[in-house]
């Protein structure tokens, strides 16, 4: 039996034909920031219009600004930098590795972070987890010392512009942990930083939802159960859900649209497995979503996968 | 032929790779657009900057936008004779024409292939976007589509040519499969879902290296090729999948008279070890390191810490020549003559002989402006000439 059913869209989501040829433009000194600005509203509108119709229950600004998931905070915060250009795990899109370069301290605020502009709640946001961010970024020193760093003067400061701005889901995106791994020493700091983050997004106002993905993070599922969050997210499309055990204490995300194909998952089998693993782990809450973000694949396509969420989402309740 | 042959391994040899920007002109005149005048001026200045040879008559097509088909055509044979001359000018030593006539280096392969079919625009990073296709069918080549431009360099080239080649894996690696990989029910077992998975990807890849690459480099080779370079920048990217990446490559040059060279970028290149040491038909790895590396002057290992991984190159059991990446594609940052001689002396040091290090930029300089890409190619030969110095080589 399955009491709740969250469907929401994570993470990056592409930007259109339009915004693509005007970002183009713009850097080559073709096309005004005016209307490369009118374009990406027209992409706010179109992305909220798909969550609308497919009936999410949350809404993303889809990140359509964004140019990877750390570079708002970088321009947020003094200390970082942002330079190298680095493979975004394995996949044909890169990043630039936030660089530490002194003291991280929020300082021109979260604004582009935090901005309810443009959509309506109840509203998600996406940042990246401490531990991915400590790890992805170019740094010398101790790797839990900049997480809890990170945690406290940098995610923490921006979650906090979030509540204010009634933002009702946080999800942190998780990569790093499912695709390398992490040690069995760093999971304490791992647990400490998550803290950070949830004693300024009180349970009733605010869900935390730690999602991980690339791997198959099955070995860790029992240590993950036990973090500072609502739910734990998992990567069906390379996690070996068999080995997951039951009962799944506290929310569970399943990710299983693939981000990275561009075949749209069918409904009936999709719910079916849903059902089935929800009976098998029993969580107290249901999140779906894709396993990870769609900007890898044209807008066009991550918009029938959103829709195909919403009618996959629907189906599981139906049955449930 | 033997002489050319020869020259190729030449110490501390020069080389461009990948893609020069495509000028205004060339872009506008190839969209039918009408060029303004600051468009003809561009073109004016840098065909006198370079001596490009009859440039006026450039000018004169250009004056007569929008143009036709035949036109167009023309226009992108001009922004191939510019950007050779530019890599020429720059003093290279081996030179192509930053694939002026392609419209991108995934793009212009597909676009000549059957068997795919286009799906969108997808992120690479920032504002770069890239054109993603997925493979439906059976894959076939229309034609060898390198071939005219190759002609045409031949024939007006000083310095020796190297033609880049888009890769078996990278083409695999950058499409959508929807023909290959069928069964993706997600409650079977993971390890059989990898299994399969990699048995369509192995499928797909071998296929593009047989039915594409294959016959473009036979048919350069007929046409005089002495030097390809398979570009393989996705070739990393999965690290499951580094033995389809080496054997595509030894399926597309296996039994082929030509010097053979790959080309690999932005990755963490550990990744490649040991899974390289079967690619026995690779001369030459030019890699990109300095994306990664410091920018203050130095030759110890602790001052160029983005060539921290080079020696794994040097310890390949057939010795091939590694390709030094040196210029930062990625920033305006116009690296100086010394930081350039620093990381050649650094990695001569690590190699023990200069016979085994050519100099090169990281990537394809197409993100980078004309000038910025100029002034970053003269220092760089200007930086091989003092390390040439220093080892007593010129």
């Amino acid at each position: 039996m399955i009491d709740q059913v969250i469907a929401y869209q994570h993470g990056i989501f592409p930007r259109s034909e339009d915004v693509v040829a005007a970002t183009r433009g713009l850097e080559r000194g073709r096309v005004a920031r005016q209307a490369v600005d009118a374009r990406f509203e027209a992409d706010l509108d179109l992305f909220v219009q798909t969550q609308r119709e497919a009936r999410l229950d949350y809404f993303s600004n889809g990140m359509l600004r964004w140019q990877d998931v750390f570079r708002p905070f970088v321009e947020a915060c003094s200390g970082l930098q942002a330079r190298a250009l680095v493979r975004w795990f394995d996949n044909n899109s890169f990043f630039r590795a936030p660089e530490i370069i002194g003291a991280l301290r929020p300082d021109v605020g979260f604004a582009s972070v935090a901005s309810p502009l443009g959509v309506p709640e109840p509203r998600l946001a996406c940042l990246p987890s401490p531990y991915l961010f400590s790890r992805a970024a170019h740094a010398s020193g101790n790797r839990n010392t900049l997480m809890l760093e990170v945690a406290k003067y940098v995610l923490r400061p921006a979650i906090e512009e979030l509540v204010k701005q009634g933002c009702g889901l946080v999800h942190l995106q998780e990569p790093w942990l499912a695709y390398f791994g992490i040690e069995l020493g760093d999971w304490d700091e791992f647990e400490r930083a998550l803290h950070e983050l949830r004693d300024v997004a009180p349970a009733d106002l605010v869900t935390i939802v730690l999602h991980t993905y690339f791997g198959d993070v099955a070995p860790y599922a029992a240590r993950l159960r036990g973090m500072p969050v609502d739910a734990v997210g998992i990567d069906l499309v390379e996690t070996d859900q068999s080995a997951l055990r039951g009962p799944w204490e506290g929310g569970l995300l399943l990710g299983l649209l693939d981000g990275r194909s561009s075949v749209v998952e069918p409904v009936e089998e999709s719910a079916r497995l849903i059902r089935s693993i929800a009976e098998t782990l029993e969580p107290s809450a249901l999140y779906l979503s894709s396993n990870c973000e769609l900007e890898f694949l044209p807008s066009d396509v991550a918009r029938r996968k959103v829709l195909r969420l919403g009618e996959i989402a629907r189906r599981v309740r139906e049955a449930s | 032929m033997s002489e050319a042959r020869a020259r190729i391994s030449t110490p501390l040899l020069t080389h461009e790779l990948g893609s020069l920007d495509k000028p205004g002109w060339r872009v506008k005149a190839n969209a039918g657009a009408q060029l303004e005048e600051g468009d003809v001026e561009e073109a004016r200045i840098w065909g006198e900057r370079l001596q490009v040879p009859d440039y006026q008559d450039l000018l004169e097509l250009l004056a007569r936008s929008p143009l036709g088909e035949e036109e167009r055509a023309e226009v992108r044979r001009w922004s191939s004779r510019y950007g050779l001359r530019l890599l020429e000018s720059a003093g290279l030593d081996v030179v192509y024409d930053g694939e002026q006539q392609r419209s991108e280096m995934y793009a212009w392969a597909v676009a000549h292939a059957d068997g795919f079919e286009w799906r969108g625009s997808v992120r690479a990073f920032d504002n770069k976007y890239y054109s993603k296709a997925a493979v439906t069918g059976p894959l076939s080549l229309r034609e060898p589509y390198h071939n005219d431009e190759f002609s045409l360099l031949s024939s007006i080239a000083r310095s020796m040519l190297k033609v880049p080649v888009t890769g078996p894996y990278t083409i695999a690696d950058w499409s959508f499969d929807e023909r290959f990989f069928r069964n993706r029910d997600l409650a079977l077992p993971a390890s059989e879902r990898r299994r399969t998975r990699h048995a369509a990807r192995r499928s797909f890849v071998q296929e593009v290296a047989r039915e594409l690459i294959r016959p473009n480099l036979e048919a350069l080779i007929g046409l005089g090729a002495l030097w390809i370079q398979i570009d393989e920048p996705g070739a990393s990217t999965n690290r499951e999948e580094l033995d389809l990446f080496v054997e595509s490559f030894n399926v597309a040059v296996e039994g082929l008279d030509a010097f053979f060279s790959t080309h690999l970028c932005f990755s963490d290149y550990e990744l490649f070890f040991p899974a390289i040491e079967a690619m026995h038909g690779c001369r030459q790895f030019a890699v990109g390191f300095a994306n990664y590396d410091a920018r203050e002057l130095g030759r110890s290992g602790d001052a160029r810490p983005g060539y921290a991984v080079i020696s794994k190159f040097r310890d390949l059991p057939y010795q091939p020549i590694l390709g030094l990446g040196v210029l930062d594609i990625h920033s305006d940052f116009v690296e100086s003559p010394e930081l350039v001689r620093d990381r050649i002396l650094y990695a001569v040091d690590v190699f023990g002989d200069p016979n085994r290090i050519q100099v090169t930029p990281d990537c394809g300089l197409r993100t980078r402006s004309w000038d910025v890409a100029y002034r970053k190619l003269a220092n760089m030969v200007a930086g091989v000439a003092l390390a040439k110095r220093e080892l007593r080589l010129s």
